[in-house]
């Protein structure tokens, strides 16, 4: 562990700071947009550089490599995200989570995390620095569109930021640099997994609004969990079935 | 003549205490009927989804969309979609504009669909439970696994409702907790509310790009 007091106390001040002075009631809204206009310009770049590079070497990737192959890269890749859940989820106080993930990493370990010796019988909640922010109740922040990563929340983004500061101090170095030359391989691998989703966003009317309404959605799904759905179903019951009437 | 009227009376209240002691028996067969006629409509539909699916393998895209429009068509409410996809400006469009307006979200919901179609035939769905949700909706949970297990399993929600000739159609979906209803309503308003309302600019916007 080598990670430094003053970076600790840094996270654990800004943390308390944040919680201080924030309002961090859940809203089903998707209108936190004040940038939209940089953020559609972001959009339109990434699009591009998704469109040349990342998906045409991604279809390739699919078509060439078996399907079994794809599903143990993505089972190590799982596996070396694993500590950035461990360490949030003990953040989080979920001691339940910090164990389960602790133990599947270790296991998985034995293969370099290619085969899930687990086969998947320990459900797992991924947890990021993001959500770690929101359990400190951080206000989700305005929607951001960023060159090359991608839709994100202003708090996602920080948590992004925060992820890869913390997660090089404390891991060893061998897991890091395995880590940074495996982020383009996460990036196609993703990629080729979301295809059919990420087509149907370029083929819609407005494909920028249909992108942050899914990654909204989503994203607060994972955060926030049932505490969001129930907000969201009960204000969609209430428009359907004053629509029904 | 007065012991008759008193056994009248004590059977009123017999034939009182039982009705209310069984009203809710009556009540809550008629809710279990409803929620067996959502789980059936949606193992239905996703049966008669996954044969299509197999039959047009070697289809065009364009050719199978247009054989799945009638069948998609006969499970969605689709006049419900529109209002709840547009909001407040349903009100103001034309009848003419209402009716384009269907038909062109009826196309984006079966490319989208159409778009999935290999996947749902390689994939087995399992139905979760289902809830009645106030006095109208009815929520049907289901979960889609591969038979191969190379792929995480999908959760879907769908969101059904009765209609006056007490057929059900389904009003939303949600894959992983993403409403289909919801991301179209953001799309939707967001390109009428940027036209000032033109519902022809958003007819033309819908058409598919493919």
């Amino acid at each position: 562990m080598k990670m430094s007091y003053p970076l600790s106390y840094k996270i654990l001040i800004l943390i308390i700071i944040l919680s201080g002075c924030s309002n961090n009631s859940i809203t089903v809204s998707e209108n936190m947009d004040p940038f939209e206009r940089m953020n559609r310009q972001v959009f339109s770049f990434n699009k591009k550089v998704d469109e040349r590079i990342i998906s045409p070497i991604s279809s390739t990737y699919e078509k060439e490599i078996p399907a079994s192959t794809r599903k143990a890269i993505r089972n190590h890749i799982d596996w070396l995200d694993t500590p950035n859940t461990i360490l949030n989820s003990s953040l989080q106080i979920d001691f339940k989570n910090t164990i389960l993930a602790s133990a599947k990493f270790m296991l998985n370990g034995l293969t370099l995390g290619f085969y899930d010796l687990d086969k998947g019988e320990t459900a797992i909640k991924k947890r990021d620095f993001g959500s770690t922010l929101a359990k400190y109740n951080v206000p989700e922040g305005p929607f951001l569109m960023v060159p090359f990563i991608g839709p994100k929340t202003s708090r996602a983004f920080t948590g992004t930021i925060l992820n890869t500061n913390i997660m090089s101090n404390i891991s060893s170095s061998p897991l890091n640099d395995l880590r940074l030359m495996e982020v383009p391989l996460d990036t196609i691998d993703t990629r080729s997994k979301l295809s059919k989703t990420i087509d149907n966003i370029y083929e819609s009317p407005d494909p920028y609004i249909k992108l942050r309404s899914f990654y909204i959605q989503n994203r607060r799904n994972i955060v926030y969990g049932k505490k969001y759905i129930n907000l969201k179903d009960k204000e969609t019951d209430a428009e359907f079935e004053k629509l029904l009437e | 003549m007065q012991n008759l009227k008193n056994y009248w009376n004590k059977f009123k209240y017999i034939l009182l205490l039982v009705s209310i002691l069984f009203s809710p028996v009556f009540t809550y067969n008629s809710y279990s009927d409803d929620l067996q006629q959502g789980n059936k409509l949606i193992l239905e539909m996703i049966a008669k989804a996954q044969k299509h699916a197999l039959e047009t393998i070697e289809l065009s895209s364009e050719d199978r969309s247009k054989k799945i429009t009638p069948l998609i068509n006969s499970y969605i409410n689709l006049d419900f979609m529109a209002k709840a996809t547009t909001g407040s400006f349903w009100k103001k469009a034309t009848d003419d504009q209402k009716t384009k307006y269907k038909l062109a979200l009826l196309h984006q919901i079966v490319n989208t669909i159409e778009d999935h179609l290999n996947t749902l035939a390689t994939m087995t769905y399992k139905p979760l439970s289902s809830e009645l949700r106030g006095k109208k909706l009815i929520y049907v949970r289901g979960v889609i696994e591969d038979r191969k297990k190379n792929n995480p399993p999908i959760n879907l929600l769908w969101k059904l409702s009765k209609g006056k000739d007490e057929t059900f159609g389904i009003l939303d979906l949600e894959i992983e907790g993403i409403s289909l209803v919801r991301s179209h309503k953001s799309e939707a308003i967001s390109i009428l509310r940027k036209n000032k309302g033109d519902f022809n600019y958003l007819i033309e916007k819908l058409k598919i790009k493919k």
